[in-house]
Order: C-alpha cells, then structure tokens, then sequence
C-alpha cells in the first residue's frame, strides 16, 4: 500500500489556495500580496494544511514536502501575472536542513516565471531552528536574491524575541489567536500595540492574521496595523475561482490574471 | 442516550489501526451512532490528528503502519500526555500482561484482546464516555 508521505510527495497530489492580504490604509484597500496555503491530498486526513505540515513533522520529512510544497505553489502561481506578490511557508528546520533551499526556491521559481523579488519567505515552526547557523546562512542568501522575510505566528511557540532578532523579518505575521476578540479584551490590545511598537523600531510591517471580525478589523487598524488577512475580507480560494470572481472586499484582482482567465 | 448526546455535542473519535476491514467497520459503526470518526493508519498520520483536533475517545491498535510494532502504545502515551481528558483504548491481539502494563502507565484506560465484536466494542467505548461525562 502506499504511504501518505508517498502520495504527499507524487507530483498532482498537492494543491495550493491563495489568501489576499490586504493593504487598509485611510479608508482604501488594496491588495498587498497573495499567500499561498497548501492542502494536502483530497480525501485523506491530511487535507488541511496543520495536519499535513504537522504529519511532515512527525515523520521528519519536512525538507521533502517543504519542496513539494513550494513547487506546487510556484506552479499554481505561474498563472499570475507578475504584479502579484506572493507569500509561501517554510519551516525554520528546512532551512537549517536543507542547505540547497534558497537556490532551489530561485530556480523554481524563475522556472515558474517568477522573479523571487515577488516573494515573501514565511517562516513556519514550532521547533527551534537545529542549525543556527545554517539557518541565519540560509535567510541571508534568500535576502541576496531579493526575498523578502516574514515570521509568522509571532508572539507564539519560538517565534519569540531571539527569533525576531536572529531572523530580521521583514513582516511580523500576528496570530489569530491574538487577533481574535482583541475588540473586547485590554489585555490582547496592550500585546498587539508592544509588537506594533517593536515593528516600527525595527522598521518591519505588521499583518494582522485571522481578521474574521468587523469589530477586531476596526481595533488592528486604530493600532496602525494596515496588513489584513482573513476570512473577514477574503477566503482562501484557487486562483481560477478569483479569475472568475476577482472582487474581494472592494478590491479587484482582475489585472493578475493572464488572459487565459479573462 | 449516548448516541443523542455524542451527536448533540459533536464527539470525535479517533481510530487507529493497520487493519483496513476493522477501521472501516469502527467508522460504520460509531458514525451510525452519532460520533464523528476520523480513522488513521500510520503513527504519525494519528499524532498530527491528535495533536490539532480534540477527541473524546481514541482506538489505538498496538499495530499501525510501521516496524516496530507497538506504535499503538506510543500513540496511547502521546495522546495522554497532550490531552489526558481523553480516553484511550487500546487493542492488541497479542497482548502480554507487560504491554497491557506498559499501556496503563502511559494512560490507556482500557486494554483490549481481539478479537472483539463491534458491540461489545462500544460497550466498552460507551462505558468510558459515560464515565467521563
């Protein structure tokens, strides 16, 4: 029978979503960049993308399906013309791992019609990084080629303060679970404006994950927050479902297709 | 009573096993009953579902998918240590006293010898559910 590593790992078993994220500044929006989100193969257990990346964990297998991942994504992104910029997910042990990773991600993605100057590298983990130096190696020659840094879940498991200072991001990605009710708990507020302080310092953006709440939209943007993600503005969907519905939230996304989709 | 309430409250169950016939029987049987019912054949595949999804109960064979063939028991104590709210089952058909042991230490609340029909199964299931409840 065969596994589920080996079925995650044969080409057309992985497909891939695209969540918008949203610039909202004085009262305008527009699209910011495009976050792929994987999904694992259809039907089984590891359809959603915690589970798959938790299974890829677990069998210790994650510089394989990070790749598997990643050319999915660039594949299902070649379709985009090059205005949008995209964000995929990688773990922080792949890149202490996998020495080969920044130039397989620019060859893919140049193979892909991509320039790697589009994309945002998230950092993904829930282990610290096991080669340090690899891995601080590995985001310098992805700064090289022209990629940008997010560390997602900030505030959250190891994406901490030593993360923060060792990785440089670019973009702090906030965690749902500190988004979530932020409208009617102090306590969340006063933790959102200490990163937002942080980010000004150390001249990063922040994007406000998991903005599924009028009220909580309201409370990120007053704390200078302008980057949204959520299914508030937008749910994570295929591309061809945005080339044939391509307004989100007021804003649309028509001019990234090719005229394939028009 | 227990089938009202494992629909009313959206109980999940975990099953765990190599064995194809016996997971497609459990996931017959208990979703017949109102649970909702994830199946898992590997060790890992069950880890990466406990460890983002609550369940009100897991089955865990001492065999899954994999070589050293108690990975039943290694699912039983990951289970516990994660969420000790949970109950556990665990199935063997070769059980020793030490592996039964062994799964009582990690936190199985019942150790059973296959083979069993699906009922007396779910007496055992609907008797620890209840007990927790």
């Amino acid at each position: 029978m065969t596994s589920l590593l080996d079925r995650i790992l044969t080409p057309g078993e992985l497909s891939v979503v695209f969540q918008p994220i949203l610039e909202v500044r004085n009262g305008s929006r527009a699209l910011h960049a495009l976050e792929c989100l994987i999904r694992g193969p259809r039907g089984t257990n590891l359809e959603p993308a915690e589970i798959l990346l938790e299974y890829a964990r677990r069998k210790r297998e994650e510089c394989r399906v990070d790749r598997a991942c990643l050319s999915t994504a660039f594949m299902a992104a070649s379709m985009l013309q090059p205005e949008a910029r995209l964000c995929i997910n990688v773990h922080a042990s792949t890149l202490s791992l996998d020495a080969g990773l920044p130039r397989f991600i620019d060859e893919t993605a140049r193979t892909n019609r991509i320039d790697p100057s589009r994309l945002t590298v998230e950092i993904i983990e829930h282990l610290p990084a096991c080669e340090e130096a690899v891995f601080l190696r590995a985001l310098d020659s992805l700064r090289e080629i022209g990629i940008k840094i997010a560390l997602d879940d900030i505030g959250l498991g190891q994406s901490n303060y030593k993360m923060i200072l060792d990785a440089r991001p670019d973009y702090f990605k906030v965690d749902r679970y500190l988004v979530m009710g932020a409208y009617r708990d102090s306590r969340r507020q006063a933790i959102l404006e200490s990163i937002v302080r942080l980010a000004v310092r150390l001249d990063a953006r922040v994007v406000a994950e998991g903005v599924e709440d009028a009220l909580d939209l309201a409370t990120v943007l007053s704390m200078g927050i302008d980057l949204i993600q959520g299914h508030l503005l937008s749910e994570a969907r295929p591309l061809p479902e945005f080339a044939a519905s391509p307004r989100v939230a007021g804003v649309c996304l028509r001019h990234l297709f090719t005229p394939t989709f028009s | 009573m227990l089938s009202a309430h494992a629909r009313d409250m959206g109980l999940r169950l975990l099953v765990a096993s190599d064995e194809e016939p016996s997971l497609s029987a459990f996931q017959k049987h208990f979703t017949a009953c109102g649970f909702q019912v994830d199946c898992a054949r590997e060790l890992e595949e069950a880890e990466a579902l406990a460890s983002r999804i609550h369940y009100a109960l897991v089955v865990a064979d001492l065999r899954l998918a994999g070589v050293i063939g108690v990975e039943g028991l290694h699912l039983v104590g990951f289970v516990h240590n994660r969420c000790p709210a949970t109950r556990l089952i665990l199935l063997a058909d070769h059980g020793s006293p030490e592996i039964e042991s062994e799964a009582r230490r990690l936190g199985a609340d019942a150790f059973i010898r296959k083979p069993k029909s699906m009922p007396d199964l779910a007496q055992v299931v609907f008797g620890l559910l209840e007990g927790a409840a």
